[in-house]
C-alpha cells in the first residue's frame, strides 16, 4: 500500500490506476448499485416532500395550487410535479420565512454575498451539520486528504458558506484545522512553513497567488510540506489548476456547492477523471433540465443542474434552480465510485453572452487560452457598442517567455490567438495583449467580463 | 563587436514606462539610449544600457516581459551628410534596416536581420563601431 501523506503519491496512484490505495469515506453509499442508491433517493424524497410540505407555507401555497399531494411522489421521476425554487422565492421570504424547524433548533446561520438586494439566508440544525461534514468528509478524501493532515484555511470565514463549511468537515475528519483566513499572503506562505501545514484550502485564484508570492520570496514549494490544495469559490479552469498543480507540486482539486441547497459538498473531484465531479447522491437528487422549458434533457446532454437536498431540516429546499451548466453521466467511474458525476461547472446561463447574436461563454476563452502557450490562464473580455456593433475585446497576459522584440513577430502572435478564439468562439474578437500580471487576480469570485453594452 | 539592446514588453499606460526606468534607477543601470515605441494597445521600449545584464536581471525580477537582442552601434562625425553615407552602405547591399535610434551624442544604434554582414559592411566604411565595453565609461556632450 501506498503512503498518502507522502507528497505527491496520490496522485501516482491515480496515474497507475491503483485506485484501491486511495481512501473512500463512505462505500456503502458511494460504491452501491445505482438500485440502491436510487431507493435511498426514493425513500428519502417521499419523507423530505412530507416534511417540506408540512412545514413551510410558501411550498404548501405552491404545491396547493398545482394540485399537488405529498402522497402524489411514488417514483423519483415524480419529483417533476413539484415547484421550481428560485433565488427570488429565497429572497421575498428574507430572513426566516423558509425555515421549517424552530429557531432554537437552529446552531449555524450562513447567507449568500447578496450582491444585489437581500441575501439569502440559510439555517442548518444539528442533523444538517452532520450531512455537511459528511459531504465534506467524503471529497477531501477524494484528494487524499487524511485525519492526520494539517490544513491551513485560506478562506474567508465569514457568511460564506465555503469557509466554516469546510472548516466543520476537515475537523470532524479528524485534521488539525489552521484557521488563517483570507489575505495577508506572506504570512500565509510564514504558516505554511512554521506549523508544517499539509492541506491549503482557497479559491485557485488566491491559491495561484500564494504560489507566485511564495517564488518571490524564494520559498521552496518542493520541499514544502504542502501536499493537497482544496479549491473552491470559484470556477478552476482546468489550465491554472494543471498550472499550480506543477507550480507548487501539490495535488489540487475542487468541489461543487451552494449556499441555498447546503454549501460546498454537493460533488467533488476524484482522481480519476478530473473534469467530473461525484455527486453526493444519497443527499441530493439532481435534474438536468434545458433552462428555457424547465423540461428534463436527454441523459448526459448539457443543461441546468436542478437540486433537491433530499435531508436538510431546517431550510429544506425542492428542486432548486442553479443556472449553472452542465451534464451528469450515471457510468461507474474508474476510481471505484458509482455515483452519478457531473461535469465541472464552467458556466452559468446568466453568464452568457450575446455577441453579434452568437452565443459566448467566458468558459470557452478559458479553454482557448489553456491550450496556447505564451499567455497565462488570466484574462477579461470587454464588450462595448460604442460603434453601434457589438465589440469584444480579450484582454490576454503575456508569459514573459513569449515576448520578443519584435513589433511583427508580436503582432502574429496576437493574431494568432484572435484565430484560435474564432475557430471555437465563432464571432471575431479583439485581443488586447497585457503585461505579465497586468491582470488583476481576485481572490473571491473572479470576475472576468465587463460589459459596458447601452 | 555587437551590442546587447534590452527590449521591454509595456503597456501603453501611464506609470508603466517610469515604472522600468525606476527600476533601473535603483539597480543603478545608466541608460545610453533608448527608443520607445507603439500600438496603441502596448509598446516595446528598447535600452542600450552600460550593464546589459544586470538590467535584463532587474526586470525578470520585477516579472517584465523583457528580451536581449544584438544590435549595432555606431559613432557618426557630427557633420551634414553622415548618418546619410551609412545608411546608405547598408540598403545599396540590399540590407534593411528594421529599426534604428539615436544614443547620446552622435551615437546611433540600428538593428538587422543579418547582424554579421552589416558589420563587416561598415567594418570597411570610416565609421566608429563600438562594442558593450564602451558604454561602460561613456559620458554625453563630446561630439
Amino acid at each position: 500500500m501506498i503512503d498518502i501523506t507522502e507528497k505527491g503519491a496520490a496522485l501516482r496512484a491515480a496515474s497507475e490506476g491503483r485506485f484501491n490505495e486511495l481512501p473512500v469515506h463512505n462505500p456503502d453509499v458511494e460504491c452501491c448499485s445505482r438500485e440502491r442508491i436510487r431507493a435511498i433517493q426514493l425513500e428519502k424524497l417521499i419523507a423530505q416532500v412530507e416534511w417540506t410540505y408540512e412545514r413551510v407555507a410558501w411550498y404548501r401555497d405552491q404545491m396547493d395550487e398545482m394540485g399537488v399531494k405529498p402522497s402524489d411522489i411514488k417514483c423519483l421521476e415524480d419529483v417533476r410535479k413539484l415547484p421550481f425554487t428560485d433565488k427570488h422565492a429565497l429572497r421575498k421570504t428574507f430572513p426566516y420565512g423558509m425555515f421549517a424547524v424552530p429557531l432554537d433548533e437552529v446552531v449555524e446561520l450562513h447567507s449568500s454575498s447578496g450582491t444585489t438586494g437581500k441575501p439569502i439566508v440559510v439555517g442548518y440544525n444539528r442533523h444538517d451539520m452532520d450531512v455537511w461534514n459528511d459531504c465534506i468528509m467524503r471529497l477531501v478524501q477524494m484528494a487524499g486528504v487524511v485525519p492526520t493532515d494539517r490544513v491551513q484555511m485560506a478562506f474567508g470565514y465569514g457568511m460564506f458558506t465555503g469557509g466554516f463549511g469546510l472548516h466543520y468537515g476537515l475537523q470532524r475528519l479528524g485534521c488539525m484545522m489552521i484557521p488563517a483566513g483570507s489575505g495577508n499572503t506572506e504570512r500565509q506562505i510564514q504558516m505554511i512553513q512554521d506549523y508544517g501545514t499539509t492541506v491549503l484550502v482557497a479559491t485557485p485564484s488566491y491559491a495561484m497567488h500564494i504560489c507566485e508570492v511564495g517564488e518571490k520570496m524564494g520559498y521552496d514549494w518542493e520541499t514544502s510540506t504542502l501536499r493537497v490544495g482544496l479549491f473552491g469559490g470559484e470556477p478552476c479552469p482546468p489550465g491554472l489548476k494543471a498550472e499550480i498543480e506543477s507550480r507548487m507540486h501539490i495535488v489540487c482539486t475542487d468541489n461543487y456547492g451552494l449556499t441555498e441547497v447546503m454549501g460546498p459538498g454537493v460533488s467533488g473531484e476524484c482522481l480519476a477523471e478530473r473534469d467530473m465531479q461525484h455527486i453526493a447522491e444519497d443527499h441530493f437528487l439532481w435534474e438536468v433540465v434545458d433552462p428555457e422549458t424547465g423540461e428534463p434533457v436527454a441523459d448526459g446532454e448539457m443543461g441546468e443542474l436542478v437540486l433537491t437536498p433530499l435531508d436538510k431540516q431546517a431550510i429544506p429546499v425542492l428542486r432548486y434552480r442553479t443556472h449553472d451548466l452542465t451534464r451528469v453521466v450515471t457510468e461507474p467511474c474508474r476510481c471505484g465510485r458509482t455515483s452519478a458525476r457531473m461535469q465541472k461547472v464552467r458556466s452559468r446561463c446568466d453568464d452568457m453572452l450575446i455577441i453579434r447574436g452568437t452565443n459566448v461563454f467566458p468558459s470557452q476563452v478559458e479553454d482557448v487560452l489553456s491550450g496556447i502557450d505564451g499567455v497565462t490562464p488570466h484574462y477579461r473580455i470587454v464588450v462595448d457598442n460604442e460603434t453601434g456593433l457589438d465589440r469584444m475585446v480579450v484582454h490576454v497576459e503575456l508569459k514573459p517567455e513569449a515576448f520578443s522584440d519584435s513589433f511583427e513577430e508580436m503582432d502574429k502572435f496576437r493574431k494568432h490567438i484572435e484565430k484560435e478564439l474564432k475557430n471555437v468562439l465563432l464571432v471575431a474578437s479583439k485581443v488586447k495583449l497585457v503585461e505579465p500580471g497586468g491582470i488583476e487576480r481576485s481572490f473571491g469570485k473572479t470576475k472576468h467580463v465587463q460589459d459596458l453594452r447601452k | 563587436m555587437s551590442v546587447q539592446q534590452i527590449s521591454v514588453f509595456v503597456e501603453s499606460k501611464p506609470g508603466h514606462l517610469s515604472r522600468v526606468v525606476d527600476a533601473f534607477t535603483e539597480a543603478n543601470v545608466s541608460v545610453r539610449g533608448y527608443s520607445a515605441s507603439d500600438t496603441g494597445d502596448y509598446g516595446i521600449v528598447r535600452f542600450v544600457v552600460d550593464d546589459p545584464d544586470r538590467a535584463l536581471q532587474v526586470l525578470h525580477d520585477m516579472n517584465c516581459a523583457a528580451t536581449k537582442t544584438s544590435v549595432l552601434c555606431l559613432r557618426l562625425e557630427d557633420k551634414p551628410g553622415e548618418l546619410a553615407r551609412v545608411l546608405k552602405v547598408l540598403s545599396s547591399c540590399g540590407i534593411n534596416v528594421q529599426y534604428s535610434y539615436s544614443l547620446i551624442s552622435t551615437y546611433i544604434c540600428l538593428y538587422v536581420k543579418d547582424l554579421d554582414q552589416a558589420e563587416k559592411l561598415l567594418a570597411d566604411q570610416p565609421v566608429e563601431l563600438l562594442d558593450q565595453e564602451d558604454f561602460l565609461h561613456m559620458t554625453a556632450g563630446i561630439a
